[in-house]
């Protein structure tokens, strides 16, 4: 070229050399294929083999592999063996459901307590007591459920293995969930509110019932919501604090039955009842944290509801 | 109802090892506007709130009405506050949130409604009791604030910068707003902000704070006429300072003799009596404009470096010859300016406008930066007409 020969070489270089790196190489808003399918991936990795139990509870042979036809008759239809008529399987419904309400119902008071009581009364003892808020992070389930056993079986022998030992068990291992997600409400919404009680007149405990606790029912709702569908999940703790076959819930059942004695697309109905009163629970908890923090006009109410509800 | 008046004596507060209210006692008066004015860190929200009851003090008495109410909760003191955040309860109606602290106040229930009604009567939101305060704008949201400290009919009312999160025009018309309502209400307003403007167009006196302590006390006016040095007269308004010496001191018949470079000036406000290094204040409307080689007393050549029209007023920013910069205001009186950037210009500094202070021993950029540190300069909001 014939106009670059005026110009010095060096600063010609140095000119195509800063070009060359400044240029885009290909296009940077196209779809990024790579991510995109591990992504793919991924959600088929974990969910088809659900779907794939689901599908054969509506089995319509015995079989657990071989698709026979569409039918309800492990839920419904099926005399001996159908989740409805059979004792053992609906009695493992109807206890994992004591077990969830009541387990909510005792834990979830406790956790808000808990979560007020360290945030808002600072001291040594509050701090301390913030590792027992993330305790069930740290021990293993099982460890717990183990010593938990020795306990009501060896010193705590008025705490019968069944119903009130499961729920004892539940309460200790959840309380986590209460206790964080109110206390992360509790930061973000501050003092503000309860100093303003105050000074409208309002005595301490008066500022946490008619200020505080309204401003926490989002949170107290989502933790509930948690605790239930992590109760109704919960396989370890109630294995080992399960005595009678009348108190085992539906995840020990599944679990003791899988080789061997009430196998059949009829565990895979009891399974798919679980999931689907814990998904069920989960969409209740997001739309209700919605629908409770609906006057706080953020526009990432949906986020802060998924955290809410799965407490992270 | 009745009383409100409080003293101050003594007052410490100390969170570790920060001074954040460093000794203050004031009186103020029953039924007084008064502003504690100063920027942020300046200790007046810690005084506030250790008379609102949020915070204990360490040492030092609040007397409210005569009584020592340093250690009560608050929930027990007849005064009630304005918060900057309006904490309004979000789940409440604008009539609920209200009425929340009379159940407190031993109101009859027949009773309630009524004072709800003229409660927000006195905001001006009648028709909005059903509404939540998401659905109010913040000017609103303030109004319902205070209609809720209003209706208790509280001896004292603490505003927190009530002011603070609302838009400039807005803010000046519930400045005017807020004052003729205290007028109204009667009761002892003790108000905090960061805004000069706000002090002082509101209060009827005003302590300008700073560190944790009172610089100077008085009525606007005052303060605004009359500061005792340079951080005050810069803090309040804009203040033109310059460094000067003192040639021969002056009385209240003799005016102060000062040397501003090459220049000599007389001066008959402020510390006339000094000696040595002193700052010089003018406020902007005091400085007049000549023609360039005018002779008089107080003249002072300089340069127009930079003109703002605003409309009413033009801002001419002059440079003097003895280096200093001034800024001055000429009003639009509808004849164009006879001035353009590198114009000189002779400035004139009367006697009487030109202010002694002590020299603090920085320098006035210095200051400048302390006054103006957390806030955005708004040349338009600076300099009260």
């Amino acid at each position: 070229m014939a106009s670059t020969v005026d110009k010095p070489v060096a600063a010609r270089s140095g000119v195509d050399k800063l070009a060359w790196r400044g240029r885009p190489r290909g296009n940077p808003w196209r779809r990024p294929w790579l991510m995109e399918g591990f992504t793919w991936l991924y959600i088929a990795w974990s969910i088809v083999p659900i779907a794939i139990a689901v599908l054969f509870s509506f089995n319509k042979g015995a079989s657990q592999a071989t698709w026979q036809g569409f039918s309800t008759k492990w839920y419904v239809g099926s005399q001996v063996t159908s989740v409805l008529h059979n004792p053992s399987l609906h009695q493992a419904v109807i206890q994992t459901l004591v077990l969830a309400v009541l387990t909510t119902l005792i834990c979830v008071p406790i956790g808000v307590g808990f979560a007020i009581g360290i945030d808002r009364w600072r001291s040594r003892t509050s701090t301390g007591l913030n590792f027992v808020m993330i305790f069930s992070f740290v021990v293993p389930e099982l460890l717990l459920a183990v010593a938990l056993f020795l306990l009501v079986t060896q010193a705590l022998t008025f705490i019968r293995l069944g119903t009130s030992a499961e729920v004892a068990g539940l309460v200790v291992w959840n309380i986590s969930w209460p206790a964080i997600i109110v206390r992360a409400r509790l930061i973000t919404i501050g003092n503000t509110y309860e100093e303003a009680a105050a000074d409208l007149g309002a005595s301490r405990i008066g500022a946490i019932r008619r200020v505080l606790l309204p401003l926490l029912m989002p949170a107290i709702f989502a933790s509930a919501v948690l605790v239930f569908a992590s109760t109704v999940d919960d396989f370890v703790i109630v294995e080992q604090l399960s005595s009678t076959a009348a108190t085992q819930p539906m995840s020990v059942l599944i679990y003791a039955n899988v080789h061997g004695g009430l196998s059949g697309p009829a565990l895979n109905a009891l399974a798919t009842i679980m999931l689907v009163i814990s998904v069920a629970a989960a969409l209740i908890g997001y739309a209700g944290y919605r629908w409770m923090t609906r006057g706080e006009g953020t526009s990432k109410r949906g986020t802060e509801a998924l955290t809410g509800i799965t407490g992270i | 109802m009745g009383g409100g008046n409080i003293k101050l004596e003594s007052l410490i507060k100390r969170f570790d090892d920060f001074t954040a209210v460093d000794d203050i006692s004031v009186e103020i008066r029953a039924g007084e506007f008064f502003s504690l004015l100063g920027p942020s860190g300046c200790g007046k929200t810690t005084t506030l709130r250790m008379v609102a009851g949020f915070e204990p003090p360490t040492s030092g008495e609040i007397l409210l009405d005569g009584v020592d109410v340093g250690n009560w909760p608050p929930h027990r003191r007849n005064v009630n506050t304005v918060f900057q955040s309006y904490a309004l309860f979000p789940f409440l109606t604008v009539a609920e949130n209200v009425a929340f602290g009379m159940k407190y106040k031993s109101v009859p229930k027949s009773e309630r409604d009524d004072r709800v009604a003229e409660a927000l009567g006195l905001v001006q939101l009648t028709g909005y009791e059903h509404r939540r305060p998401n659905q109010l704008s913040g000017g609103q949201q303030q109004r319902v604030a205070l209609a809720r400290a209003l209706v208790l009919r509280p001896s004292v009312l603490l505003l927190d910068e009530p002011l603070g999160a609302l838009d400039a025009k807005l803010r000046r018309a519930l400045q005017v707003e807020l004052g003729a309502l205290q007028k109204q209400v009667g009761i002892t307003f003790l108000y905090v902000t960061h805004d000069q403007e706000e002090a002082l167009t509101m209060s009827d006196r005003l302590a300008v704070m700073n560190h944790g302590r009172i610089i100077q006390l008085g009525t606007p006016e005052e303060v605004y006429n009359e500061p005792v040095d340079a951080y005050v007269a810069d803090f309040l308004g804009v203040s033109n300072l310059m460094d000067a010496r003192v040639e021969s001191g002056g009385n209240g018949q003799r005016p102060c003799r000062l040397r501003l470079g090459d220049f000599c000036l007389e001066a008959q406000t402020g510390q006339l009596d000094a000696a040595g290094a002193v700052k010089l204040a003018i406020r902007p409307e005091r400085i007049h404009l000549h023609p360039y080689e005018t002779s008089g007393d107080n003249l002072v050549p300089g340069m127009v470096e930079r003109l703002v029209f605003l409309g009413s007023t033009t801002h001419v920013y002059v440079r003097l010859a003895s280096g200093s910069a001034l800024q001055t205001l000429v009003r639009n009186d509808g004849a164009a300016l006879p001035y353009s950037q590198g114009t000189p210009v002779s400035v004139g500094l009367p006697a009487d406008s030109l202010r002694v202070l002590p020299d603090p021993g920085v320098s006035v950029a210095e200051i400048h930066e302390k006054t103006t540190g957390d806030q955005v300069l708004d040349v338009t909001s600076t300099t009260p007409s």
